[in-house]
């Protein structure tokens, strides 16, 4: 029995989450306060993972990420960066698979804030980056918990995503899901069993704590 | 309301009352108000003015020949007289234009007010509002 | 001086409404744009604020062009010298009294102000509270105090006392008064409420179905001239009865209704939902104590 497989889970969750804040603040930003008509377009693509077995995405993606392929060709010549079967492959499969469980809650948050706090932030002299994280942001901190938690456990709990273009490389690609697997596969049920019960006890846990924020437990931490 | 146009012809003010005369056709009407030309810059001499009263605030009288002490007094040919039970409504004719009194069916069969009748048409110098 | 002139296609809820006005405001007034729900008056503020755009138009604030759809002059509301109390105050609920204004200075700007407002708007003892603990007339006292530490030109209220009890609502208007003069603002109102228009305004512009009906100082507008009756009310037309020869309106005024006889030509003049001023000399009313 080893812990590889388990930090290389929550190493992969961390990534991919401070990744995904970082591009879904923007993009949540945008889709909140957009009046584009190509709105429900992008709105429908991002929820796609929603819907999608992991199969699919991950089988595109395989496609996509094969330096036999001109993209895979290109980032491998221009960047030296091998995305299938690596890590750096798995954090972007995760960013796309994970990007509605941070997008949505930051979205919904931003669109039922009343639209005068940003309007009165702009009429204060503020521009909107500062509305943004100082007006804005700090009002939706419930949404923003919910969105790091959900895309947190949602990578968590990747499997066929992660096994169509991560493979099963110890330390590299083998994660906690894949391991129990490939346990099970050798017959090997105490392995199994052991990052099984981890991951049980790692999701619940997140999850209760979202259910308690959403509950207004943790209001007086946040508010 | 009853609205007859006329000049204001004088202006005698006191504190915050002033006493206003306008001159309409050939008689002078008297208002008090609550306001004086510092205040109001529609209080000056020569300037037009509407002098407004309400119909029920219009007294009649016939063969008036005592002492009386309201102020306004317009000699008036009674045009129609239309009767209620107990209000009836005279419409009167002053210097061509047209006023209306309110008063009870009592008095106007006390009066013997009859169409054509000439009768004074009279209202309290308090009763009278001027507008521009 | 500020020029206005606004257009715009608005949905409103009976339908489309075209806003059409032109407007000339001089400094230093406290202007009172008047009219029922609906008429165009918050998309106008809107407007000035660089919040909404019009499809054709034009804003001059003291010389500086604003606006201008012809040579696509466009100045974000950050750059716009204004002060925007909103409807709904739109206070931020993750800062405090205090933090509030704070946050409201220029980059550069002198902290003095905001102490001096938080004393004219006496926020002292409310500095470190958070907005959501506060009541409808301090939270109105702190969205005001806010959009005055920019110093701004032209101060914006939409419908600033809406949501405020009676008895409130007279010391706030003293409050506006008081800032109007003090800091010599252009200050433009947004209201529905004759009597609030009627004490603070010195000019009052009458906007109907989006376009100026009239406009004057508020004894022009709305007696449509110079009465000298003292005793004077304005309210709405609760129902006209025929009575004999005369005939009798209510007329809702405040909380209570009155009654007043009228004859027949002026009640043909008249309808159920009418607002109207009944006024009186001051000789008839009469006065006793009941408390």
């Amino acid at each position: 029995m080893e812990w590889g497989p388990i930090i290389l889970t929550f190493k992969l969750a961390t990534v991919t989450t401070l990744v995904l804040l970082m591009i879904s603040i923007p993009l949540g930003y945008w889709l909140a306060y957009t009046r584009t008509r190509i709105k429900p377009v992008i709105e429908a693509l991002i929820s796609m993972p929603l819907v999608l077995p992991p199969t699919v995405l991950g089988f595109y993606l395989l496609i996509a990420f094969s330096p036999s392929n001109f993209f895979g060709r290109f980032l491998n010549d221009v960047f030296g960066l091998q995305l299938v079967f690596s890590f750096e492959g798995l954090v972007l499969a995760s960013i796309i698979y994970s990007l509605p469980f941070m997008v949505h809650p930051i979205q919904s948050g931003l669109s039922n804030l009343p639209p005068n706090l940003l309007e009165a932030s702009f009429t204060l002299g503020k521009s909107k980056t500062v509305t943004l994280f100082k007006v804005l942001l700090p009002n939706i901190k419930p949404s923003l918990l919910t969105g790091i938690v959900l895309a947190f456990a949602h990578t968590i709990g990747e499997f066929g995503i992660v096994l169509m273009i991560g493979g099963n490389i110890p330390d590299k690609t083998r994660v906690a899901s894949i391991a129990i697997y490939d346990e099970v596969e050798a017959l090997n049920y105490g392995a199994a069993n052991f990052y099984s019960i981890v991951l049980f006890g790692i999701a619940f846990a997140i999850l209760l704590t979202v259910f308690l924020i959403n509950k207004g437990v943790f209001k007086r931490f946040w508010g | 309301m009853n609205i007859l146009k006329g000049e204001i012809t004088e202006i005698e003010s006191q504190g915050n009352l002033s006493l206003v005369k306008i001159q309409v056709g050939q008689t002078v009407l008297k208002s008090i108000v609550i306001e004086t030309p510092a205040t109001s810059n529609y209080l000056t001499r020569g300037n037009p003015v509407n002098v407004l009263f309400k119909e029920t605030e219009v007294v009649i009288g016939k063969d008036i020949n005592g002492h009386i002490s309201l102020q306004n007094q317009l000699l008036c040919t009674i045009n129609a007289i239309e009767k209620g039970k107990l209000l009836s409504k005279l419409t009167l004719e002053y210097n061509s234009e047209k006023i209306i009194s309110i008063i009870t069916t009592g008095a106007v069969d006390q009066l013997s007010l009859q169409k054509g009748d000439t009768v004074m048409a009279m209202v309290k110098t308090n009763e009278i509002m001027l507008s521009t | 001086m500020i020029q206005l002139s606004l257009y715009k296609k608005l949905q409103a809820n009976h339908g489309e409404m075209i806003l059409d006005i032109d407007i000339q405001i001089q400094s230093g007034r406290l202007v009172a744009i008047y009219g029922e729900s609906g008429a165009g008056k918050t998309s106008i503020l809107r407007m000035l604020a660089g919040l909404f755009h019009p499809e054709k138009g034009k804003i001059i604030v003291n010389n500086q062009t604003w606006l201008d759809c012809s040579e696509a002059i466009n100045l974000k509301p950050q750059k716009r010298k204004i002060g925007y109390v909103f409807q709904d105050l739109a206070l931020f609920p993750n800062m405090s009294v205090r933090e509030n204004l704070l946050f409201a200075l220029d980059k550069g700007q002198k902290s003095d102000i905001v102490d001096e407002l938080i004393s004219i708007m006496e926020l002292h003892k409310l500095e470190t509270r958070s907005p959501d603990t506060l009541s409808g007339g301090q939270r109105q006292r702190v969205a005001l105090a806010r959009a005055l530490v920019k110093q701004p030109d032209l101060l914006l209220l939409d419908e600033p006392l809406s949501a405020i009890d009676h008895q409130m609502r007279s010391k706030l208007q003293d409050y506006i008064l008081e800032v109007h003069k003090k800091f010599q603002l252009t200050t433009i109102l947004v209201s529905h409420d004759i009597t609030e228009v009627f004490k603070l305004s010195d000019h009052i512009i009458v906007l109907e179905n989006g376009r100026i009906q009239k406009q004057g100082s508020p004894s022009e507008v709305f007696s449509g001239k110079n009465m000298s009756g003292k005793f004077q009310f304005t309210g709405d037309i609760l129902s006209i009865e025929k009575e004999e020869v005369v005939h009798i309106v209510s007329v809702l005024i405040g909380n209570n209704i009155v009654k007043v006889i009228v004859t027949e030509e002026e009640a043909n003049d008249l309808s159920v939902g009418n607002k109207v001023i009944v006024a009186s000399k001051a000789f008839n009313p009469i006065i006793r104590r009941i408390g």
